[in-house]
This record gives structure tokens, C-alpha cells and sequence, in this order.
């Protein structure tokens, strides 16, 4: 899944960088208010990290454009600024959570978790769909009880359509979510990792829509596929 | 006791004796204009008998026997003419038989049957005429006199009383309403009091109030900005250790080595930022009465260098012989490296920066430094000490602390002395701390 880091200290951006991705995030890090901002508005990203203190901008100024524009992605504020008012402040502006500095990376990383469980309107983290068992937080899959190795790229596939609201995910958010902002990317990469998905967890689970992009295969049709 | 009660008791006393005085004043007046004025009808009574009885004949007395009741009855007046001899004439009370003979000429006081009477006698062609009037009845007109001038003082009196205690009551009405306000508040609220209709008198009050209320506000909201500023600082560098080093242990050895390095940068950090707000801590406590050490401005100058870094790249130009600097070397000296610091920081590791200092003036002596630093040409200056702002730090720049200059600023200030930055044609700052010199009466 892909993370949107903004956070103007090299020290701690760098930190949370590295952190989210040996967790499994795709990450880009900017340290101004105006690139992630620019960066939004192009990338189809899962999560925004957001630090308060930014030098060109105050964070709730750039969390307060973004709701106004309908942008309903989850954020997690991250702030050194203790008092309840500014908490407060935070929460009603739109942030969907909040972490005082300094955290733990393992806090970090449950709260993004739990944030887009929410966000795809799940309330347990383990996931069941036909004969698959998918558990996100510890990046574990099942298929008919034996477990299965996936790739970091392959699992954040499959979790991205598992959470998908509206069924379809389009290619375009698929590589979003795998690569964001690098450009170093073969044109067929995401389709390379799909081959792979449907090879180890049965062809069923992953259905193409022509034009579209990919939506949750029926747990039945997976059953089908496995007794082949 | 409340200034309510005080001025109705001062005042409604006060009312009560001057009215009584006064009252007092004309009781007595009119009783003597009144015995005055009935006096001389009396007597004037007495003269117009005399008159009528000059134009009788002289034998009309002769043929007169006894004293005859020669006007009917009336209450409270009387008239009696005698012959010299003692023998009654004319009277017009039987009564009086025997009670006025021989008067004395001029006004006497009498009982006559138990009651007073006022009577005076006139003399004329030997004929003793007197006049009597009764006292009783001259008692009841003083009585209705007083009735009539008393009664409406008193009732004046008590209506005075009464509008004062209302005038008092209202005139006071916004004092109360300003104690009352007072009382409703809690101790922390600090917003102004919204009595916008109060007297004349109580504005100053109200507005002087409002502006001390608006000041301890401003204080204390710039507190909780340093105290919120510099828990930002801390945590920062504090966050960076913890996530580094917490990243160390799950990263590959070469990257956990890289972790370990970042941690260690965030805690020299960390710890500068503690040592400068220390500092600021310390200057702000000093008191200004302690006799500071003395400090020779040469000494000032290898006190601030010999903790720099990159002394090397400091120029120095000493105009004059040495003297003494009316602040703590420490603190002075402090003040110069942050100085030096920023400029440094702020230069290309080719370039110099120059300091010179200049003793020539009598009051102060000016540490100058001059650089070619990245400030452009055209910015305000006055951000520079302001708490917390870093220049460059949009592009990332956050290696200082944010307090350099701020503690520069307060040193000066503290001590007496100025700082003032000019930008530099061509980019670069030149900064000007001047402190005071030490006097020698002083000494």
C-alpha cells in the first residue's frame, strides 16, 4: 500500500521511511507542505502521514484543502504539539488519527493498519474469502489452510483488492499503490505480479474487467478454479 | 463598612443637623417678629383709644357713674380707661374690676384669674388707658405658626433622606455590577470585562483593568507558545533517536549502522538544543543587580573562539586596546560565538567572516561580524530573533536550533546593550552587538 510521508525532519522522515517499507509500505517522503500537496494531486496514494510542524505551511492548513476537496483518504497526524486544544484541533479538521511524537515504529505501523481496515469498512484484520485466509497485519496468506509465500509486492496486490470499496481497481491505482512515484517501472510489472497472484492462490480469485482494471473473484469461482 | 452605608450615614447625618439648625433658627426668629409684631398692635390698640377718647368733651367723664361695659364681651382682648385718681372710667371686662388699677405706663405681664395677660398702658391728658391681650392666645397662634413652618421641614427632611438613599443606591449601581462581575469570574479567565455603559469616573478603572487583563493574556499566551515551541524542539530530535534506533534492529547490519549514525546526529542535536535553551534559562534568571565579573573585551573574543569549530575561518580585527565589557564573560562571550556561529553556518566553508571590534566609543563596545552568507539582500531581518525560526529551513536546513540569535537578543537586552542586523548588498548579513562598557565609578 501506498504511504504519503510528509515530514520536514531529515532525521525522523528518514527513519519512518525505512520503517514503512521493511513493514511492507511503498513510500515517497517529501518535506514541504507544496510537494505533498503536488504529489496528491497525482498519485492515487492509500494513506497520508502528515506532520503538523512543516516549514511552509501549517499541516492543518494542507489536511483542511484537502477535505474541502472531497479527498476522503485517511490521515494520520503525527505532532509533537501535546496540548488537548491542538489534538482536538487535528481530530476535527479531518485527521482520522493522531500519534505524539516521539512513537514507536510498531505503533506506527498497527495505526496505518487499522486505518485502512477502516477505510475499506472492515472491522476484524483477518480476512476470509472461499478458500483464502488473509492476514494483513502480519502480511500471512492461506490457501486451503497451507500457507503460501507472496512477494511484498504480490501481497500488497492482493491486499489493495481485497480492500477495494467499490470492487474494481483500476491499473493505474494498482501501480500507484505498488510503485508510487517511481517512474523506473516496466510497462507490464503489475500484470507480471497478477500472473503470479492467480498462479499461487487460484486463477478465480483475481477477475479482469475489460477497460476497467481488476476486481475480487467469487469465493465460489475459486473454489472452481482449485478443483482443476 | 461598605461606601454605600458610609455616605448615607455621612450624608443623611450631615442633612439631619443643618435642617435642625436651620429649623431651629426660624422657631426662634418668628417667635420674637411675632411677640414684636403683636406688641405694637397692643399698643397701637391703646393710641387709637386715646385718640377717640381725646375728641370727647371734658365733662363726658363727670356724668359717667359707675364704670359701664360699654363694648359687648370679646375673648382674649380687653380695654380699660382710669381717671388719674384710679377711678375706672370705661372697661370692657367686669372681671378686670380691681385687677388694673393704677398701671404702670409702658407693657407689663399679669395673671389676672389664672390666666396671662400682656397689657400696656398709655397716658394721656391723664388718663391711663390700657390695653390687654391674652397669652393663651398668642401661645396658640406661635403653636399653628410652627405647625405651619416646621412640619413641611421635617417632611422635606425625610423626602431628602429618602432621595439620597435612592441616588446612593443608583449612583453606586455600576460599582456594584462591577463587583459583581469580578465576583463571577474564575481566577484564569483573562477576557476583558464587558461593562461598556459605566460613569465617567469608572472608565479609567474599567479601561485599566481591560489592558492589564489584555497584557497578562498576550504574557501568558507567549509562555505557552515558547513552552509548546520548545517541546516541539525536544521531541523532534527525541522522535528521530527512537525511530532510528528502533529501526537499527530490524534493518540489515550495513543499514542498522546507517540507523545508528542518524540517531547519533539526533542526539547532538538534542543535546544543543538543551544546552541553548539552558542558556536562555540562565539569562533570563541572572539578576541584573548581581555585580557581573568583568570581562575584558580581548578575553571576550579567545573565550568565544577557542569553543568554535571552525575558528580558522574567522577573521579578527581589534581597533583599540582592550576594555572592559559591563556583563559576565560567560554570557558575553556566548552571545559573540552564537554570533559567529550563525555566520559560519550560513557561509560557504571558503569563505571568511570578519569580526571586528571597536572600543573607540565611551559607553559600549561594538563586536561587528560580517559575512557573505546565503541571507539575500532584500529580506526583512526582523524574524531573526524570534524563537525557534531558522533561515533555510523551508529547504531543509535544521541543523540549528532555532535559538542562537534569540539568546543573543535577550543577553543584550539584558544586559543593557543592542543588536541590530542590516542584509548586505550582494547577500550576507552584517550583525552589530554593542554591550555596555564597564564604568569606572562603578568600581
Amino acid at each position: 500500500m501506498h504511504v504519503l510521508l510528509i515530514e520536514d525532519d531529515e532525521l525522523v522522515g528518514s527513519g519512518i521511511r525505512t520503517g514503512l517499507q521493511v513493514a511492507g509500505f511503498t513510500v515517497d517522503w517529501f518535506k514541504t507542505a507544496a510537494d505533498g500537496r503536488l504529489s496528491l494531486a497525482s498519485l492515487d496514494s492509500d494513506l497520508v502521514v502528515l506532520d503538523l510542524g512543516l516549514p511552509d505551511a501549517d499541516g492543518l492548513t494542507l489536511l483542511r484543502d484537502w477535505r474541502a476537496q472531497g479527498l476522503t483518504l485517511p490521515v494520520l497526524v503525527l505532532t509533537a504539539r501535546d496540548a488537548v486544544a491542538d489534538r482536538v484541533a487535528g481530530l476535527q479538521t479531518g485527521a482520522d488519527d493522531y500519534l505524539l511524537k516521539p512513537f514507536d515504529l510498531d505503533e506506527l505501523i498497527a495505526r496505518l493498519q487499522a486505518l485502512l481496515r477502516r477505510a475499506a469498512g472492515r472491522a476484524r484484520s483477518l480476512i476470509e474469502h472461499g478458500p483464502v485466509r488473509v492476514d494483513p497485519d502480519n502480511r500471512r496468506v492461506w490457501r486451503d489452510g497451507r500457507e503460501v509465500e507472496l512477494t511484498r509486492r504480490e501481497f500488497t496486490l492482493l491486499q489493495k483488492i481485497l480492500y477495494a470499496r467499490s470492487g474494481i481497481v483500476s491499473l493505474e491505482q494498482l501501480k500507484d499503490s505498488l510503485y508510487g512515484l517511481d517512474t523506473q517501472v516496466e510497462s507490464n510489472a503489475v500484470n507480471v505480479h497478477i500472473y503470479h497472484l492467480r498462479r499461487k492462490l487460484g486463477t478465480g480469485l483475481i477477475r479482469t474487467v475489460r477497460g476497467l482494471g481488476y476486481r475480487l473473484g467469487e469465493p465460489s469461482d475459486i473454489d472452481g478454479q482449485s478443483a482443476q | 463598612m461598605s461606601l454605600r452605608r458610609r455616605m448615607l450615614l455621612s450624608l443623611g447625618l450631615s442633612f439631619c443637623i443643618l435642617w435642625a439648625f436651620a429649623a431651629a433658627w426660624l422657631y426662634s426668629d418668628l417667635r420674637e417678629q411675632m411677640r414684636q409684631t403683636l406688641d405694637q398692635r397692643l399698643a397701637a390698640s391703646a393710641r387709637m383709644v386715646a385718640g377717640l377718647v381725646a375728641q370727647l368733651p371734658d365733662n363726658a367723664w363727670a356724668k359717667a357713674g359707675e364704670p359701664m361695659l360699654s363694648i359687648p364681651q370679646s375673648t382674649g382682648v380687653a380695654c380699660q380707661i382710669s381717671s388719674p385718681r384710679g377711678r375706672v372710667l370705661m372697661r370692657t371686662h367686669g372681671d378686670f374690676a380691681g385687677q388694673l388699677d393704677t398701671p404702670a405706663p409702658g407693657f407689663t405681664d399679669r395673671v389676672i384669674d389664672g390666666a396671662r395677660w400682656r397689657i400696656f398702658t398709655y397716658v394721656q391728658n391723664g388718663l391711663y388707658i390700657t390695653t390687654a391681650d391674652r397669652l393663651a392666645e398668642r401661645v396658640t397662634l406661635q403653636r399653628n405658626v410652627i405647625v405651619v413652618a416646621v412640619v413641611p421641614f421635617v417632611v422635606a427632611l425625610l423626602g431628602s433622606l429618602a432621595v439620597l438613599w435612592l441616588g446612593i443606591s443608583r449612583g453606586l449601581q455600576p460599582l456594584e455590577r462591577l463587583r459583581g462581575e469580578l465576583s463571577r469570574r474564575s481566577p484564569e479567565t483573562l477576557s476583558p470585562i464587558g461593562i461598556t455603559d459605566a460613569p465617567a469616573e469608572l472608565m479609567p478603572v474599567i479601561d485599566t483593568l481591560n489592558r492589564l487583563l489584555v497584557r497578562t493574556g498576550d504574557a501568558l499566551a507567549r509562555e505557552q507558545r515558547f513552552t509548546s515551541d520548545a517541546a516541539h524542539e525536544l521531541r523532534t530530535p527525541l522522535t528521530a533517536i527512537k525511530t532510528q534506533v528502533q529501526l537499527a534492529s530490524r534493518v540489515p547490519p550495513d543499514q542498522a549502522r546507517d540507523a545508528l549514525t542518524r540517531a547519533e546526529h539526533a542526539i547532538a542535536r538534542l543535546q544543543r538544543t538543551l544546552e541553548q535553551l539552558l542558556m536562555l534559562a540562565r539569562v533570563e534568571a541572572s539578576q541584573a543587580g548581581i555585580d557581573p565579573t568583568p570581562a575584558s573585551s580581548v578575553s571576550i573574543v579567545d573565550m568565544a573562539l577557542a569553543d568554535l569549530a571552525e575558528c580558522a575561518r574567522v577573521s579578527v580585527h581589534l581597533d583599540s586596546p582592550a576594555v572592559t565589557v559591563d556583563a559576565p564573560i560567560e554570557l558575553s562571550s556566548a552571545a559573540l560565538r552564537n554570533l559567529l556561529e550563525n555566520a559560519l553556518h550560513h557561509t560557504d566553508g571558503t569563505e571568511s567572516v570578519i569580526l571586528e571590534v571597536q572600543t573607540a566609543c565611551l559607553d559600549a563596545v561594538v563586536f561587528t561580524v560580517r559575512d557573505r552568507g546565503d541571507w539575500p539582500p532584500d529580506q526583512s531581518t526582523h524574524r531573526l530573533t524570534h524563537r525557534f525560526w531558522r533561515y533555510g529551513r523551508s529547504q531543509g536546513d535544521v541543523t540549528g536550533s532555532g535559538l542562537g540569535l534569540a539568546i543573543v537578543a535577550t543577553i543584550a537586552e539584558h544586559f543593557g546593550g543592542a543588536l541590530d542586523f542590516k542584509a548586505r548588498d550582494g547577500g550576507g548579513l552584517v550583525v552589530r552587538l554593542s554591550l555596555p562598557r564597564k564604568k569606572p565609578s562603578a568600581r
